[in-house]
């Protein structure tokens, strides 16, 4: 089963990379369930010869949480014609394709120098798991729109999610349980308050969204 | 017991869902925070049973912040009865996540697992987050939306330094604190290191320690004078607990000079920060801000001395809550009498409303640390700890921006409190629930800088032995 789990980390390497490569919105969140939806079988394969209850219920629920639930918000964000226009990242989509994999090479590079205790699965989990986190930020910091922040946001919680699986035993399920939940509720609020900056917005006729302290949002 | 004290602000929180007046919901947060100050009251008699396979357990540090949680919680509670005297606005979202962020502040406090700590501290972010933007404008949105997003990848950090934790502890097999300090031989210390730069970055963010501080001066210049109090003085203090847990684990795996290079460069560049910036403002609440990033500094900056200055750090969590209450809360009213908090706006407060420009005056020496109040005397030990551990650059550097400090924050309020009067826009008179709040805050600052009581030496002690050093 490592086999699976390799395909699996490799393939949301690439999704991040993707989501990095997109402009459209609608394709970024689309790119993003898809690697969630990935990222929910990875419980699945850690023990392949014997699948605990334990392993789909947390498959099942980041199922739900990660690929059906988080995107269902996002494009309910994105439900007006405004937001689903191009946009327009801080340095052109061919760059950031080279400094993506430039971070991938990195993140490889980095987790050559540290050496797991015990045994692991696939060797793949660390640098991939890594890779995918920097480009989340990437994908943050070269993107202006809020909604592609949080879709940078949810790279990077993808990442962690893949490292976490490595290391099951340490985690009681109620904690992952919790820390699957908190996200979920980080993305439904922070499209609630990007609602509600859109209406503000909206109402006030505000156009560039630079207010008087000089901050962007 | 301890799971008790987190259910009730958490049905307290379901309650504030129905539909009924706005004044009773108030009340009704008044008689949570009595009680729960009470149940915390009794915990310094004796401390509670561990509950939930030893998940939740109540140490001496752990009861200084959840002692720090009751001292802002009642305040604000009853500041709140006069506040919403002359506000319209629905308060039923605000109030229930008000109680759900007492709810969890309590589990901070209380939980001994690493990863339920995260959980807990992130769950905090999330309540003070509708908290901020009570009053639905750019400003306040904007500054919600940089809050949750700078704390959220921040946290995400933490998240990732406790994974590694995991990692480092993987003979050990669990997170709970006891046994990752009883195995503290067998951790890794490779990633154990790894996992403090990601743990002390993490939640150092989440503090607003100085180079992830951006969030603070927005954050704290467009909330409500409640929320920051809540914020400045309990939930950047939560953090701050992670940080101390850090400590713990650093102390037993004799990391404790790495982990004191982070923390003292850290708390140094949190002084210096404010310092700077605080010269050119003009805001009352975002000089307020910076002067909290100054006071996060002093904290971590108290940590990473050890000896005499943990001591100092901790009793300044308690001072620093209690000046934030004085600071905020005045600065909360001024904005509800003017409908501003800019010196252009706001200005010879003294002469128009004596008491609120007294109190003004009282948080300017409460905040920057002056002598009767105790800020000065917590200050002291943590400088006198630097001279003690021979660091005198370190010591004349933080002597140095202190004084700056105080001399930005006493240009803006004496503009704010002697300047040439400007007409109050909103409300026109003094309120007593208000000022009663603010001056009992005062008071017992001022008690603790003359007098501190043998129980509140002896658990601070405990506290110190528990972090080592």
């Amino acid at each position: 089963m490592t086999l699976w789990i390799d395909v699996s980390c490799i393939l949301v390497v690439f999704l991040a990379l993707s989501v990095l490569a997109t402009n459209r919105i609608v394709g970024m969140i689309k790119i993003f369930a898809v690697q969630s939806f990935i990222l929910s079988f990875v419980p699945l394969f850690l023990h392949a010869d014997a699948v605990s209850g334990r392993d789909i219920t947390l498959s099942l629920v980041t199922m739900v949480l990660k690929a059906i639930l988080v995107p269902a918000i996002l494009f309910w964000q994105i439900r007006h014609i405004s937001m689903r226009s191009e946009i327009k990242p801080l340095i052109g989509l061919g760059t950031s394709i080279l400094f993506g994999a430039v971070l991938i090479a990195v993140a490889f590079w980095v987790s050559l120098s540290l050496r797991l205790p015990g045994k692991l699965l696939s060797s793949l989990v660390l640098p991939c798991s890594l890779a995918t986190m920097l480009l989340g930020f990437m994908t943050m910091v070269t993107r202006t729109r809020a909604i592609t922040q949080v879709l940078g946001y949810m790279v990077i919680e993808n990442g962690i999610f893949l490292f976490a699986l490595s290391l099951f035993d340490a985690m009681p399920v109620l904690i992952e349980m919790g820390i699957l939940l908190d996200i979920f509720v980080a993305v439904l609020i922070m499209a609630i308050v990007l609602n509600h900056i859109n209406e503000e917005f909206e109402r006030t006729g505000g156009s560039a969204g630079r207010s008087k302290t000089g901050e962007t949002v | 017991m301890l799971s008790l004290l987190i259910l009730i602000p958490l049905l307290g929180a379901l309650a504030m869902l129905l539909p009924v007046r706005a004044m009773f919901r108030v009340w009704f947060l008044c008689a949570v925070s009595f009680t729960y100050a009470l149940i915390v009251a009794s915990f310094w008699r004796q401390l509670p049973a561990a509950e939930w396979n030893g998940y939740l357990a109540l140490d001496p540090l752990g009861l200084i912040l959840l002692s720090v949680n009751g001292l802002l919680f009642l305040p604000v509670a009853v500041f709140m009865i006069g506040y919403f005297q002359h506000e319209r606005r629905n308060n039923r979202i605000f109030t229930a996540c008000l109680l759900f962020l007492m709810s969890m502040m309590t589990l901070v406090s209380a939980s001994y697992h690493m990863g339920l700590l995260w959980v807990a501290i992130e769950t905090t972010t999330l309540f003070s987050a509708p908290l901020i933007s009570f009053h639905h404008n750019r400003g306040t949105l904007e500054a919600t939306w940089r809050y949750l997003l700078v704390c959220s990848v921040g946290i995400a950090l933490a998240l990732m330094g406790t994974f590694f934790l995991a990692i480092a502890a993987r003979d050990v097999h669990t997170l709970l604190l006891p046994a990752i300090l009883n195995g503290a031989s067998s951790l890794s210390v490779n990633w154990l290191k790894l996992s403090v730069i990601f743990l002390f970055v993490g939640y150092g963010c989440k503090m607003g320690l100085a180079p992830m501080h951006s969030w603070k001066p927005e954050a704290y210049g467009q909330a409500t004078g409640m929320v920051v109090v809540l914020m400045a003085g309990g939930l950047t203090q939560c953090s701050f607990l992670a940080l101390m847990r850090v400590s713990q684990i650093c102390y037993k795996t004799g990391l404790s000079g790495f982990y004191a290079s982070i923390l003292l460069v850290t708390g140094v560049l949190s002084l210096v920060v404010p310092a700077v910036l605080l010269l050119g403002e003009k805001s009352i609440k975002r000089s307020f801000a910076y002067s909290s990033i100054e006071h996060m500094g002093i904290l971590v900056l108290g940590l990473g001395l050890g000896g005499i200055g943990i001591f100092g750090a901790l009793f300044h969590m308690i001072n620093n809550s209690l000046a934030k209450v004085v600071m905020f809360l005045t600065a909360g009213s001024v904005a509800q009498k003017y409908g501003a908090s800019h010196a252009s706006l706001v200005r010879g407060v003294i002469h128009t409303y004596p008491v609120t420009g007294v109190f003004l005056l009282v948080s300017l020496f409460a905040g920057t640390g002056m002598f009767p109040f105790a800020t000065f005397h917590s200050e002291l030990l943590i400088i006198n700890a630097a001279i003690i551990s021979k660091q005198y650059v370190l010591s004349g550097l933080a002597i140095l921006c202190l004084a700056v400090i105080f001399i930005g924050i006493a240009k803006v309020v004496l503009e704010f409190a002697y300047g040439q009067p400007t007409d109050p826009v909103l409300a026109k008179k003094e309120n007593l629930f208000m000022n009663i709040t603010i001056a009992l805050a005062a008071m017992a600052l001022l008690c603790l800088g003359v007098w501190m009581p043998a129980p509140l030496h002896r658990v601070l002690h405990d506290a110190v032995t528990l972090i080592g050093a």
